[in-house]
C-alpha cells in the first residue's frame, strides 16, 4: 500500500440555504459544487485530473454524488454514491483504497447536504416500529444518557458544557452555522425535545458541502507541510453491546466492544500511534452527551473520566487535548452527509497551521471520529 | 490484481412481499438477510469468514443494508451502502471485486434488496420543480425511445418483440416474477395500455421486491475450484459532457454516453470483444432500451437489433443468447437488487446451473446495468 | 380480531405477540432462542445473530420487565405515529435476558423510573383509512 495525501480540502459555509429571511437558497448540489471546486482550488488541480469520485448525501435522495460532479465537469469517471447517513468519512475511506492500492492517482470524496427542518426520519427502521414512534433519533442517545447520569454521576450542566465549549470554538471559524456563544443556563433552560436532551443539547439541521481530494505523493503539487493518511478505520454494529441503532432486541448478558470501541482499537494498531500522541482531536457528537462516552470510548480518558476533564478544560482550544475546535457538530452544525468528511478537513487545517484564531500550537497529528446509519464508524488519523 | 472468483449467491424469488391479495409480507431486510444466507450456503461458508461487506438498496432509506446483516450477525466489519439507482448493487459487487483483486481483503461480500413502492416511481434525481411541471421516468424513456425511433427506424412492434422475448425465458426462471406465466404475444403487449407514449405497459418492467447476493473471494479460499467462475473485468463509467443527469443527450455534437464508456473500458481490460461472449445481460428498464442497449455494448451496429431480435438472434437457442433469466421485464425489476441479478444470472450459466434456460457450453459472460446519474456498470466472468 | 363495532383490530405487524385463545390467557412477546448458545432475540429471527446457528426456537418472553432508560419524547415523529405527544420511549429488560426498544404507557409522561417494573400491553395505536384498529405493544406500570 502506498501512501496517500491530501491534496486539498473544500468547505461551504454550513448553515441554511432555504431561501428564508433573507437567507440565500441553493440546493444541495449547488454546496457540493462549490466545495469541490474550492477543493480543486487548494489542490492547484483541474478537474480533468479528478479520476474517480465518492461521495454521499443523506436527503439528497439518488446520485446525490453526480448531481454535485455534474456542477463541475462532466468526464466520465466512475462516482459512488455512498450512502451511509452522517458518515461521508465512508466514501473517504475507499477513495484512501483507490489511492493506497494504486488503482487511481487523484481521487475525489465529497459530502452535502441540504435538511429539511424538524426531527429527521428513521428511514432504517421498519414502517410497524415506526407506527410505535420508536424512530424518534434523540430518544436512544437520551436513554444513554439517562444510563450514563445514573452510572458515572454526570449532570445535566456536564451535558451543557459541551455545547457550551463548542460554541465557543465555532466563534473562531467562519465556517460555522453558529456564531454566538452560549451559556450554560441557555443550554439548559432551551426546549426540552427528549429528556434530558434539550434543543441546544442537539444537532442542528443545517445545509453544507465538503469535499476532499487525495492523491498518491508524486501528484502532490507541493510536499510543505504535506498532510498524510495514517490510518482510516470503518466498523459497523457488533452483538452484545448497550448500543443497537436497528430493529433487534439487545443481549444484557453479553458485553462486548461497540462499533466506537472496535474502531479505536483497529485505529491504534493500524496507526501505530496511541490516543496520548494526538494533538487535535474531532469527536462525533450528534448530540453533547455523545461527545462524553465517545471520547472515553475512544480511549482518550477513562469511563466516567471525561465530566470531569471537560470541566477543567481538557479539551478546549489551549487545553491537553483539543478536542472540536472547529465547533463540532453542536457549534459548526449538521449537515449530515458533509459532516464526516468536515471532521477531517478541521483536522487537515489545524496540521497545516491554517486554522487561524483556533489554531492548536505545532499540531501534527489529529484523529478524526465519524459515525452514521447502521450504526457504523469511521476513524481517520492524519499526519504531517 | 490477482484473480477473483465468485464463492456463491443467493437470489430471493423476485415478486411482491407486501402482504396484500393474499401475497407474504416480507421486510426489505428479511429479503436481504435471506439472500446472503444464501449464498452462504452456496459457499459452503461461515458467516465470520466475510472480511467486508458492500450493500446496496435504492428504496430502502439509510442503513437498510447493514439491517440485513444484522439479521445474521453482528463483526464489526466496515459495511458500506452504495446507491447507484438502477445499478446499485452491480457498484457493490464491483467494490467488492475491487477490495479482492487488490488484496485488501480475501472474502468480501455484495449484496441488494428492494422493495418497491407500487405505481411510477418518484424520481429524485430531479429537482422538485421539474418535479412539480409532471417530469417522470418513464416520460424520459419514452422520449429517448421516439429519437431511436427516428434514428433506427425501429417500430413499437420490435419492442413488443422483445417483450415477449424475454417473458418467454422468464416463465423457466423460478426466481422471475413472471415464472411460470403464460407466454405473451405481439398482440397483448402492443394492445396493453399506453404508459408514456409510445411505452405500453408490457414494455415495462415489472416493478418487483426481490435480493440477490453474491460472495467474491481469492481463488485459495473458495471451497471447491471446479467449475470455478472469475471476475475477468470490471468497469464503471458516467456521463461525459453533452448528457444530462438523467442519460438524455442535450448536445447533438456527442460524447460517448456512459454506457459506450463502460463497454470501452471493459472490452479493452479484458482483452476480449463482443463476438467471444457466449451469453448476455443487457439492461432494460423499457424494451426500447434492449435494442440500443445492445448496440451501445457494441454486439450489433446502429439501428440493426431490432431485426436481430424477430431474427431470434438474442434467444436462448440463437447466436448470442441475451437475458436468458427474462431480464428486467421478465424477472421484475427490485431495483437495488437487479444489478447483482444479472451477474448472478452469468454465473449460474457459466456453471451450468440454469435448468431448461441453459445456454449449451457457456465459458464465459457479458453484463452491462445503468442507473441514475447517469451511470454505467460492466463486468465479464468466465469459468 | 373483530371489535363489537364490527371494525377489525390489526397487529402493525403479524407474529410480534401470542393472540390469547383462552378469557385468563393474556399476550407475550415472542421470540426467538438460540438452541446452540441459548441467546434470545425479539422479533423472531431464523438465524442466531450471536454464533450464526440456525437451530433457532420460537419462545414467549416474560410479560414483565424493568424498565434500563427511558426518555420523554416532547415532539411528534416524522411520519407514521399518530399517538400523543409527549409521550414515553424505553427499554425494557426482559428476565430472559433481553433488552427491547418500546413505548412505556399507562401513565404520565416523564413519571417513569429507571428500574421500574413493567408489564407488556398491547393497545390500539390508530385507526387505518378503512377504520380498523391498527395494534402496538408497550410496557405499563405494574399495579398491585
Amino acid at each position: 500500500m502506498r501512501e496517500v495525501f491530501i491534496a486539498g480540502v473544500g468547505l461551504t459555509k454550513f448553515g441554511r440555504y432555504d431561501g428564508k429571511k433573507g437567507r440565500p437558497r441553493k440546493l444541495y448540489p449547488d454546496l457540493g459544487g462549490e466545495a469541490i471546486a474550492k477543493a480543486l482550488k487548494y489542490a492547484d488541480m483541474e478537474w480533468k485530473e479528478v479520476e474517480a469520485a465518492f461521495g454521499g448525501t443523506y436527503y439528497g435522495g439518488l446520485g446525490g454524488t453526480h448531481q454535485c460532479v455534474a456542477k463541475v465537469g462532466l468526464t466520465g469517471i466512475p462516482i459512488a454514491n455512498v450512502f451511509s447517513g452522517h458518515s461521508s468519512e465512508a466514501a473517504l475511506r475507499l477513495a484512501y483504497t483507490r489511492v493506497a492500492l494504486g488503482v487511481h492517482d487523484i481521487v475525489l470524496a465529497v459530502g452535502a447536504e441540504t435538511l429539511p427542518s424538524g426531527l429527521l426520519d428513521n428511514q432504517s427502521m421498519p414502517v410497524w416500529m415506526r407506527m410505535m414512534g420508536l424512530d424518534v433519533i434523540p430518544a436512544e442517545t437520551a436513554c444513554h444518557a439517562v444510563r450514563y447520569m445514573k452510572d458515572f454521576g454526570a449532570s445535566l450542566e456536564d451535558f451543557a458544557r459541551v455545547t457550551v465549549m463548542e460554541r465557543k470554538h465555532a466563534v473562531l471559524n467562519p465556517n460555522a452555522m453558529f456564531q454566538k456563544e452560549v451559556t450554560q443556563d441557555e443550554v439548559l433552560q432551551s426546549r426540552m425535545i427528549a429528556t434530558p436532551l434539550t434543543l441546544l443539547m442537539n444537532c442542528a439541521n443545517a445545509d453544507g458541502a465538503a469535499a476532499i481530494i487525495v492523491c498518491c505523493r508524486n501528484k502532490l503539487r507541493s510536499q510543505t507541510k504535506a498532510v498524510t493518511i495514517a490510518s482510516i478505520i470503518q466498523t459497523s454494529a457488533t452483538y452484545g453491546t448497550a448500543f443497537s441503532g436497528g430493529s433487534l432486541s439487545l443481549s444484557t448478558k453479553l458485553k462486548n466492544p461497540d462499533s466506537v470501541e472496535l474502531a479505536a482499537k483497529q485505529t491504534w494498531e493500524t496507526s501505530g500511534y496511541g490516543p496520548g500522541e494526538m494533538d487535535v482531536i474531532q469527536i462525533y457528537d450528534p448530540f453533547s452527551p455523545s461527545f462524553l462516552w465517545n471520547v472515553e470510548k475512544c480511549g482518550f480518558c477513562k469511563p466516567g473520566e471525561a465530566p470531569r476533564l471537560l470541566k477543567e478544560g481538557y479539551f478546549e482550544i489551549g487545553g491537553k487535548i483539543p478536542a472540536n475546535t472547529d465547533g463540532g457538530i453542536m457549534g459548526r452544525g449538521h449537515p449530515t452527509g458533509a459532516t464526516g468528511i468536515a471532521q477531517v478537513a478541521e483536522i487537515f487545517f489545524q496540521l497545516r497551521e491554517e486554522a487561524g484564531p483556533r489554531q492548536v500550537k505545532g499540531a501534527k497529528i489529529g484523529f478524526a471520529q465519524g459515525g452514521g446509519a447502521g450504526p457504523q464508524t469511521v476513524i481517520t488519523v492524519l499526519k504531517r | 490484481m490477482r484473480e477473483v472468483a465468485i464463492a456463491g449467491v443467493g437470489l430471493v424469488k423476485f415478486g411482491r412481499y407486501d402482504g396484500q391479495k393474499g401475497r407474504p409480507y416480507r421486510e426489505i431486510y428479511e429479503l436481504g438477510a435471506e439472500a446472503i444466507t444464501k449464498a452462504l450456503k452456496y459457499a459452503d461458508m461461515e458467516w465470520k469468514e466475510i472480511q467486508v461487506a458492500y450493500g446496496a438498496s435504492m428504496f430502502g432509506g439509510l442503513g437498510v443494508p447493514n439491517q440485513c446483516t444484522s439479521r445474521i450477525g453482528m463483526p464489526g466489519i466496515p459495511i458500506t451502502t452504495l446507491e447507484g439507482a438502477c445499478s446499485s448493487s452491480q457498484q457493490a459487487f464491483r467494490q467488492a471485486y475491487y477490495d479482492v483483486a487488490n488484496g485488501l481483503y480475501d472474502v468480501a461480500l455484495a449484496f441488494g434488496t428492494e422493495k418497491i413502492p407500487p405505481g411510477l416511481i418518484a424520481d429524485t434525481l430531479a429537482p422538485v420543480w421539474m418535479l412539480m411541471m409532471g417530469f417522470n421516468l418513464p416520460g424520459m424513456y419514452a422520449i429517448e425511445t421516439r429519437r431511436y425511433m427516428e434514428e433506427s427506424g425501429a417500430t413499437e412492434e420490435d419492442f413488443a418483440w422483445v417483450a415477449v422475448m424475454e417473458r418467454k425465458n422468464a416463465i423457466m426462471n423460478p426466481n422471475a416474477f413472471w415464472y411460470q406465466a403464460p407466454e405473451l404475444t405481439i398482440e397483448e403487449v402492443l394492445n396493453s395500455r399506453e404508459v408514456a407514449t409510445p411505452i405500453r405497459f408490457l414494455m415495462a418492467c415489472a416493478n418487483a421486491d426481490g435480493a440477490s447476493a453474491a460472495i467474491v473471494c481469492s481463488k485459495e479460499k473458495l471451497k471447491s475450484k471446479s467449475r470455478m467462475v472469475t471476475v475477468v473485468a470490471s468497469s464503471h463509467a458516467t456521463a461525459s459532457y453533452g448528457y444530462d443527469n438523467l442519460g438524455i443527450k442535450i448536445r447533438e455534437k456527442g460524447n460517448p454516453t456512459c454506457t459506450e464508456l463502460a463497454c470501452k473500458q471493459v472490452w479493452e481490460a479484458s482483452g476480449y470483444g463482443p463476438e467471444d461472449m457466449d451469453v448476455i445481460q443487457l439492461y432494460e428498464a423499457m424494451a426500447p432500451s434492449f435494442l440500443w442497449d445492445a448496440e451501445q455494448c457494441g454486439f450489433c451496429k446502429p439501428g440493426e437489433a431490432a431485426k436481430l431480435v424477430r431474427e431470434g438472434y438474442f434467444e436462448i437457442n440463437g447466436k448470442k443468447p441475451a437475458n436468458t433469466d427474462g431480464g428486467l421485464l421478465g424477472r421484475g425489476h427490485p431495483t437495488g437488487a437487479t444489478g447483482l441479478a444479472q451477474v448472478i444470472e452469468l454465473f449460474l450459466q457459466l456453471r451450468e446451473e440454469a435448468g431448461p434456460r441453459q445456454v449449451p457450453g457457456a465459458k464465459i459472460g457479458f453484463c452491462h446495468c445503468s442507473g441514475g446519474g447517469p451511470n454505467g456498470v460492466c463486468h465479464i466472468l468466465k469459468r | 380480531m373483530t371489535t363489537n363495532s364490527g371494525k377489525r383490530q390489526i397487529p402493525c405487524r403479524d407474529g410480534l405477540w401470542t393472540n390469547p385463545t383462552s378469557p385468563g390467557e393474556k399476550p407475550q412477546l415472542i421470540g426467538s432462542q438460540c438452541l446452540h448458545c441459548g441467546e434470545i432475540f425479539f422479533p423472531v429471527n431464523p438465524v442466531c445473530i450471536n454464533c450464526q446457528s440456525q437451530s433457532m426456537k420460537e419462545i414467549r418472553l416474560s410479560r414483565r420487565g424493568k424498565i434500563w432508560s427511558y426518555s420523554t419524547i416532547m415532539l411528534p415523529p416524522p411520519q407514521w405515529y399518530k399517538g400523543p405527544v409527549p409521550f414515553d420511549l424505553g427499554y425494557v429488560e426482559l428476565p430472559e435476558g433481553v433488552r427491547i426498544w418500546t413505548r412505556l404507557l399507562g401513565a404520565e409522561p416523564g413519571t417513569f423510573k429507571v428500574g421500574q417494573e413493567v408489564e407488556l400491553d398491547i393497545d390500539v395505536m390508530q385507526v387505518d383509512k378503512e377504520g380498523n384498529e391498527i395494534l402496538g405493544f408497550g410496557f405499563v406500570p405494574v399495579r398491585e
